[in-house]
Order: structure tokens, then sequence, then C-alpha cells
């Protein structure tokens, strides 16, 4: 079945919104060639793109350079540890101040999403010098927990859970229970969005969250393998759910927040014919399956400006269940993962204008106000 | 000959099943195994023919579209150019015959596909609208249904019945109309582009077997964008075949029944009732745009309905009406002739002209509060809480709008009433944490509700001859319960460590501030003997006043989104401290 485009990481920009203060932040890092004699023979250059300065890039584009600012571009050379400071450090604070906090790694297959988030692939060893922003999220977020209790003693007490889903074709999959099918998304009026049935486990420390992310994440291959489910075209959503019950004089304050680390689907163009969807993205291309006729009706209202309209095609599973998480309350991120070798600069043109993009999307609901009649 | 004929039309069918039955199980590392085996039997196919003499000429020419299309299948362009223009020039005297004529627009078509892939859109234009000409120019001197491109390579008793032939023509035609409203769209022409898709969903309905839940709710979708245009009679007509198009999915059964059903029947009936819901939605939003539009044409300069105007337009109605209509239906009207009359029905249960007064207003309301319980039938609040208070807050826009255009102010304050019955639950309720948007808009319209409410009691008030202590303590609570949703709203800008932002974020400017021009003005209208109390109470009032004055010097772009509260506050900032001076000397003359 042809994935569509709902599931199409571009449209996550459709939902997007900015808490107050909060526009989306954008962290450009771009990876290592593969192999330095390899990227010698890549074209004249070999690299597609100039690293100006920390919020600056220059994408070798002809006849013009093509210049992109960012929140912060990180060269080759950057660590982890840095990447984790720039980017999570913050994000993890304020989840513990009630905030929720989002972050999401975007690029081509290949570009160094795993690499960032996790680690590297072959290791299921999180203690490892080169982890990732997630199991170093983990940590800091443990240290945290700890020293608030240190500091306040019996009077706060802390609970955490984490989910680990997996959003393929538009379906859910529970990555820590390997037997789930089809999960479905609800609201509640105190909760959010939530997948209905989804596994939710205690953890207490990091290494048992690493313990919780590593199954799901051995689960999240073997699908791919046995199942037919192609990581590469599939989301993977870990989130934190984090509760502090503070006791002040018999008041017991309650605070809760969550921290969803998301590892978005390759923003490659898929090499099959099925893809009819996504090319449809592209400004000059036509569709040729007319069951995408909608998709043109839809971009037409789109353009209606001012007037109340109800438009029938809008949620993919993606951008449903973080809605209220980028629309609310919430510090979000997104680490845009780039390649620099001359080969990929189609792709990366593509993830750097997707980045750009985001960074301007503002609050979608905005407060609704009759101007008539009011002033009298 | 007749062996050799033989071989070409195997070789020829086999092309056709690698293309379209074998390729769709090719492995993920071989995309295109099957494709290019059929441009190897392709290339037999064309071995075997003749020269490009007159007989084969057709023949050639459709061997040389499907080449053309399998080369743009594996992402080889100008090869699959060079067949495609190869087709188009084989076929181009013959182009109006019978034979040809389906094939030759099959390879503008794919034309333009490719032009518009490489991002030419103009080029793709000129092929689409050459396409669009061909046809109808062959349906006007010729209409025979032509052969079908794969016909020529079958024998005398596999030949389609004229019935297929001419379905499958329509259908090429239906595509060259479909990538054009793409065209359009891309080329910004949007009214053609919507105009294109219509006739697509027309001809789909006439011509093609086409998923009804797909169609209805693409139908509904156009709606939207006539919506947009101001077309109601448009909009309404979409809408109405959605609805009868959607009933043909199958009966929505009670949930009572559908709990019996197994796991896939439930997610499919579960489907038909979203989709229900949300072109239920879209009749709502139908409802609410001409109820917004009429009060739009009928409020004179302070909001209010202009009775004069009133008089002047239903007379203009009467006469020009008519004609008018009649002239643009025939264009988009949707249907064959067995769901005409149903579409029909539908339609007739509301008006598509502005309604100019309460009895039609009213009308228009209650079939707009009609779609609402249905769309709450599936966006139910637990579970859909976003969607859910989404439709309430239209249902408290529609009770908006009515309220205009009842004269009688009790009647009119109890519309306002309903308003904040349904929204204030929901405020109470919702979550902040996750829900931090909507419950600012839910705090600010019921602020402004309960503001109205306050204005028209005191509308009432000022009738009588003196103030009853009743209609008194009926304003102060008003008064009261306007400032706590305004207070509400304004304390959820606040940042965690509770301090209010000195600069606000652009989209909350301007009701951050009207919400403080008017609890300064609530302030203002609350009722007392108290001289004290009364000297309070302007005390706050003015330092809401100064705050907004105070934010607009620091803050020079704000200006421009509060204007003419601005200046009213200023003269405010002047007036009251006069006001309070007198009010003082008022109580130490009397103490």
């Amino acid at each position: 079945m042809a994935p569509g485009t709902r599931g199409d990481p571009l449209d996550v920009t459709a939902s997007f919104s900015s808490p107050e203060g909060d526009a989306i932040k954008v962290f450009v890092r771009v990876r290592p060639p593969m192999d330095q004699s390899l990227a010698g023979g890549d074209g004249d250059h070999g690299l597609c793109l100039s690293v100006l300065n920390p919020n600056t890039i220059r994408l070798h584009s002809k006849p013009e350079p093509k210049i992109f600012t960012f929140d912060h571009v990180a060269n080759t050379d950057a660590t982890q540890e840095s990447v984790f400071s720039g980017v999570a450090k913050n994000i993890v604070e304020s989840c513990m101040n009630g905030y929720n906090g989002t972050i999401f790694a975007y690029g081509q297959t290949g570009s160094g999403k795993t690499f960032t988030m996790l680690g590297p692939s072959d290791s299921d060893n999180f203690t490892h010098n080169l982890r990732g922003v997630i199991p170093r999220s983990f940590e800091y977020l443990f240290f945290l927990i700890n020293r608030e209790k240190e500091k306040a003693g019996d009077g706060k007490s802390f609970l955490c859970k984490c989910s680990f889903i997996e959003i393929y074709n538009e379906q859910i999959f529970d990555l820590l229970d390997s037997a789930s099918t089809g999960l479905c998304l609800r609201e509640h009026i105190k909760k959010g969005v939530f997948v209905v049935g989804a596994v939710e486990q205690v953890i207490t420390s990091a290494a048992e969250a690493y313990q919780v992310l590593s199954t799901g994440w051995r689960n999240r291959r073997v699908a791919s393998t046995s199942m037919n489910r192609e990581s590469s075209r599939s989301h993977a959503v870990f989130t934190v759910f984090i509760e502090s019950m503070e006791k002040i004089n018999e008041i017991v304050n309650i605070r809760s927040s969550q921290l969803n680390l998301v590892d978005l689907a390759g923003s490659e163009r898929q090499k099959d014919t099925h893809t009819e969807g996504i090319r449809l993205k592209e400004a000059g291309s036509i569709n040729r399956s007319l069951s995408c006729l909608g998709q043109v009706i839809t971009a037409l209202v789109d353009v209606a400006n001012g007037r109340q309209r109800h438009i029938c095609y809008r949620d993919s599973k993606l951008t449903f269940l973080l809605r209220d998480s980028l629309g609310g309350n919430a510090k979000t991120y997104i680490i845009a993962n780039i390649h620099p070798g001359s080969k990929s600069f189609g792709e990366t043109l593509s993830t750097l204008q997707f980045a750009q993009r985001a960074k301007l999307i503002k609050n979608k609901a905005v407060v609704n106000e009759d101007t008539q009649g009011n002033v009298s | 000959m007749d062996d050799n004929w033989d071989l070409v039309c195997d070789t020829y069918q086999r092309a056709l099943t690698a293309s379209d039955v074998e390729s769709k199980s090719d492995p993920e590392n071989e995309p295109y195994r099957s494709k290019y085996r059929a441009r190897e039997l392709l290339r037999e196919v064309r071995a075997l023919l003749g020269p490009e003499e007159d007989d084969e000429a057709a023949r050639l020419g459709v061997v040389e579209f499907r080449l053309g299309v399998n080369h743009t299948e594996t992402e080889e362009m100008s090869a699959g150019e060079e067949h495609l223009v190869k087709a188009a020039r084989l076929l181009e005297r013959c182009r109006l015959s019978h034979d040809c004529v389906s094939v030759y627009i099959q390879a503008e078509n794919n034309l333009g596909i490719l032009w518009a892939d490489r991002g030419e859109i103009i080029i793709a234009q000129t092929y689409l609208e050459s396409a669009e000409s061909l046809y109808c120019q062959y349906m006007k001197k010729i209409g025979k249904p032509p052969l079908d491109p794969d016909e020529h390579f079958t024998t005398e008793e596999q030949r389609l019945t004229e019935q297929e032939r001419a379905k499958r023509f329509e259908k090429v035609y239906t595509h060259t109309l479909y990538y054009l409203a793409q065209v359009y769209k891309h080329l910004k022409q949007d009214e053609k582009a919507a105009q294109y898709c219509h006739t697509t969903l027309q001809r789909q309905l006439e011509y093609d077997g086409y998923n009804p839940v797909e169609w209805a709710i693409n139908a509904a979708t156009l709606s939207q964008y006539y919506l947009g245009k101001q077309c109601y009679m448009e909009a309404r007509h979409c809408l109405s075949a959605a609805n009868v198009i959607l009933s043909k999915a199958g009966q929505i059964p009670s949930p009572e029944a559908a709990k019996e059903t197994d796991e896939a029947e439930q997610e499919r009936l579960d489907h038909l009732s979203q989709k229900k819901a949300e072109i239920a939605r879209c009749w709502v939003k139908y409802c609410l745009n001409l109820l917004a539009d009429a009060r739009k044409k009928l409020e004179d300069n302070i909001g209010e309905l202009d009775a004069d105007l009133q008089e002047e337009l239903k007379a203009e109605r009467k006469k020009q009406e008519d004609e008018k209509e009649k002239g643009r239906k025939k264009a988009v009207l949707f249907g064959s002739s067995d769901v005409y009359d149903s579409i029909l029905a539908v339609e007739e249960k509301v008006d598509c002209s502005l309604p100019l007064d309460f009895k039609e207003a009213r009308e228009v309301f209650l079939v707009g509060q009609n779609y609402i319980n249905e769309a709450k039938e599936y966006f139910q609040l637990d579970g859909h809480v976003t969607d859910h208070i989404e439709v309430i807050q239209d249902h408290s826009a529609l009770f908006k709008i009515l309220a205009f255009f009842e004269e009688d102010y009790e009647r009119r304050c109890k519309m306002h009433k309903r308003r904040v019955d349904m929204l204030e639950p929901l405020c109470k309720e919702l979550n902040p944490q996750y829900y931090l948007l909507v419950c600012r808009q839910l705090q600010f319209e019921l602020a402004d509700t309960y503001y109205e409410m306050m204005d028209l009691k005191v509308a009432i008030g000022n009738k009588l001859d003196e103030l009853d202590s009743h209609t008194i303590k009926k304003i102060n609570s008003l008064v009261q319960a306007a400032i706590k949703f305004y207070e509400m709203f304004l304390d959820s800008l606040r940042s965690p460590d509770k301090k209010f932002p000195e600069k606000l974020e652009e989209d909350v400017v301007r009701p951050a501030l009207v919400a403080k021009f008017h609890i300064a003005r609530l302030y203002g209208k609350l009722i007392t003997t108290d001289a004290k109390k009364q000297l309070e109470n302007m005390q706050t009032s003015l330092s809401y006043y100064t705050f907004l004055v105070d934010y607009c010097a620091e803050n020079e772009e704000a200006i421009k989104s509060v204007e003419t509260e601005l200046e009213l506050t200023k003269e405010m900032v002047a007036l009251l401290p006069a006001r309070m001076e007198r009010l003082r000397i008022q109580v130490s003359s009397f103490s």
C-alpha cells in the first residue's frame, strides 16, 4: 500500500504551533562524510555545503549559493555531548517545571538521525561515549529528579512512566508489546491525547529507561524484517511521563509533563513508483491517481483566507499525537540532520527548507475576538 | 501472417501483464524488474510490426506510447519523452479518427505529466489543453466510442463492447481534466482549478466506479472552497450531493447493532460515522457563513440591525435572484438522473440566499443546529476533545449571530446565556497543560459573552424609570463574571513564575489589550451606592486604562491593533481623575 501523504513527515508542519514566546527551535547537525577517502572522490569538491558560523550554513548551489540561518548549526566535529547540551538540556529542565517538551530528529536516511538520537547503531550499550540525545536525556532527567528529592526530602516524590510506539502507514504499534496490532488515539479532557492500550512502564532510574528503550528498539528492528515494516518509513515516538507530587502543609501539589523524543521517518523520496503522494508535495508535479483529487481541493480551500471553514482531511496520526504537546505548554526542538556529500545535495536542500519552514510556523489557534459592537 | 499476428498480440499482452500485474510484487531492491521485462517485450512487438506504413501507424503509435509510459515509470524521463513524442508524431494525421483518438489523448496526458514533473507547468498545460480540445472536437464531429489503445492488439472476438469503449474513453478524458485541475492549481488559477475539480467529480459520478465515501468528502471539501468565495448556491449543491452519495456507502447502524459485528466491520462503520460527522461540520460552516454574511450586510455602524437596509435588500432580492441563479445553476450541477432528485430534496431544506430577518435567520440556524448535533454524535467529548470543542464553539457562534437578528433584548440575552451554558463547563474541565490555546479561546469568548449580556441588561435597565434591585444585582454579577474570565485569560499569558510578559506575543497583543480595556470599562459599570466602593472601582478602572496607555507607549507596534480602544482609553485617563476628585469631595462633604 502506498504510504500516501498522511504519514509524510512534511505534514508535521501543518500543525506545528508555538507556545508563547517559544517558536520552534531548529538545530542543524552536519554529519561527517562516511569515509574521508570516498568524499574526495565524490565529485570536484566532495562537499556540498559549508558551515559559516554557529548559526549559518551555506549550500553550494548553482548559480547562486544559498544561505540558511538557524538557532544553531553544528559542524561535523560536534560531539554528542555538545548536541545534547545545545538541544535537550533546556527541554529536560523545562519538563521538570511542568512544560511538555518535544525533540524531533528529521533528515534523510543515513544523515545521522539514529546516531544523534540513540548513538552508534550496533550497540545496546548506552554507557558508550557516543550515546545520543535520548540516553543522555534520561541521565539528566534522573539527575535532576534526585537532586530535587535531596533538596525537598520526603516532601516531594516523582513518578516516571514511559511508552514507546511506532507509527507506520498511519497505524500505531506498541514497541513495548510486540504482540500489539493497530492501536488507536483518543483525547481526554484532562490527559490530552493518548494511545489507547499502550504499555506504560514505570522507570525509576536511567538504567531502567535504557532497558525499556533497547527492548522497544529491538522490537522495531524485528518488526522491520519480519513484518515488512521499513523503519525508514516509520516514525518512532518515545514518551516519558513525569509526575511530581509535593506536599506543602497538607496541600498536595501535583505537576505533570511529558517529554516526547521522536525519530521521524526518512525524508527522502522513495525510489519506487508507489509514492505519488510525496511527489505531489513538490511544486510542479502532477498526480496520476484520481484518488488524490481531495488534495488538490484541500489546497484550494487552504488559500481562502479569513473565513470559517472545515477541512476534512487534516490529521495524520503523528501530528494528532503531538498536537497538544506542540500547541500549548510545550518547548520544541527540531534537529535537522544533514549529510554534507554532494550526492545528497537535493535531500539536504529539502531538509534545510523544511527546517526553515518549521521556524516560521506560528500559532494556528488564535483567540477569536469580534471587534464589532464592543467599543461603545 | 496469422501466426505472426498471434505472436504480436501475445507478446503485447505479456508486456501489459508484466507492467501492470507482476510489477506489484517486485522485490524492494529491484523495484523495476517487471517494468524492464515489459519494456523488452514491447520492443519485440515493435520489431515484429511492419515499417511505418499507413496501416501500421496506429499500432506503432500505441507501442511507442506504451514504451513512453514505461520509461517515465522507471524514471527515465528523456527517453520517455522521446517515445511519447514519437507516438504523437505517428498518430498526428489520424488523431481525430476512431482508431487513434484515445491513444493520442493518452500520449498528451502523459506528456503533460512528464513536463509537470520537470517543473515546466506551462508546457504541461499546452499538452493537456490540446488533449482537452481534441476530445471535444472528436465528440462533436464523430462521437462514436473510439478504440481503446490495447484493442489494437487483440483478435476480433476479444474486441470490447461499445459501452465498455465509451467508459474507457470517458475515463481518459476525466484524467485529462483532473490533470488540468492540478496544472491550474500550480498556476494559481484557483477558480479554474476548482471548476476542473468540480467537473472531475461530476464525471466520476457519471462514468466511473468511484468510492462513495471519498467522493462525498471531496465534494464536501469543495463546498468549503465555495464558501470562501461566498458562492452559497454551489456550496449547498456540493454538500447536498455529499450527503446523498455518502448515504450510498451503506447504512450507518446504531451503536448497539454495531457492537455485534466483527472488528473490521466495526472499523468501517467508525470510519463512516466519522466522515458523516465531518460533512455535518462542513454544513455547520455553511450555515455560519451564510448568517455571518447576512449580518455583515445588515448591520449599521454600531453593529446593530439596520431596518431600512433590511427593507431595501428584501426588495432587491425579489427582483434579481431568480434570473441570476438559473444562469449559474446549469454550470455546476452534479448528478446522473438517479441521484439528481435526492440531491434536490436535500437542497430544498435550506436556503442559499442571505437571510434578511429573524425568521429566515432562524431557519438557517436550525439547520445548522441539526448538523451540530449530528457532528456531536461522533465527536464526543470523551475521545475527541478538540473536535468536540470546535463543534461547540460553532454552536455558540450560531447563537451569537442569531442573537443579532433578535430584536427583543431579553430574548437576546437568553441566547447568550445558552452560549455560556455550553462553554463554561468545558472551560472549567479542560486541562490547560494540554489545551492551552483552546482554554484561552474559551475564556475569551466567555468573557465577551458576559460582557455582551451586561451591555444588554444595561440597555434594558435604561428603559426603566428606575433601576430595580434585581436588575442591579444582575448587572453586577454579569460584570463580575466577565471580569473573572478576562482575568483568567490574562493569567494564562503569565510565565510559570506568574509574571505578566513585558512584551506580548504578536498573536495575543490584540486580545490581551482588549481584555484590559474591557476590564477597565467593566469596573466603570459596577453599580454601588457606597461612594468609597465606587471610588475604589474607579481607581481600579483607571489602573487598567493606564496599563493600556503605558504598554502602547513602550511598544509602539501595538498601537495599530487597538487604535479605537486606545483613543477612548486616553480620554478616560484624562477624564477619570477629575471625576474621582469630584466624588472624593462629595464623600468628604457628607462625612
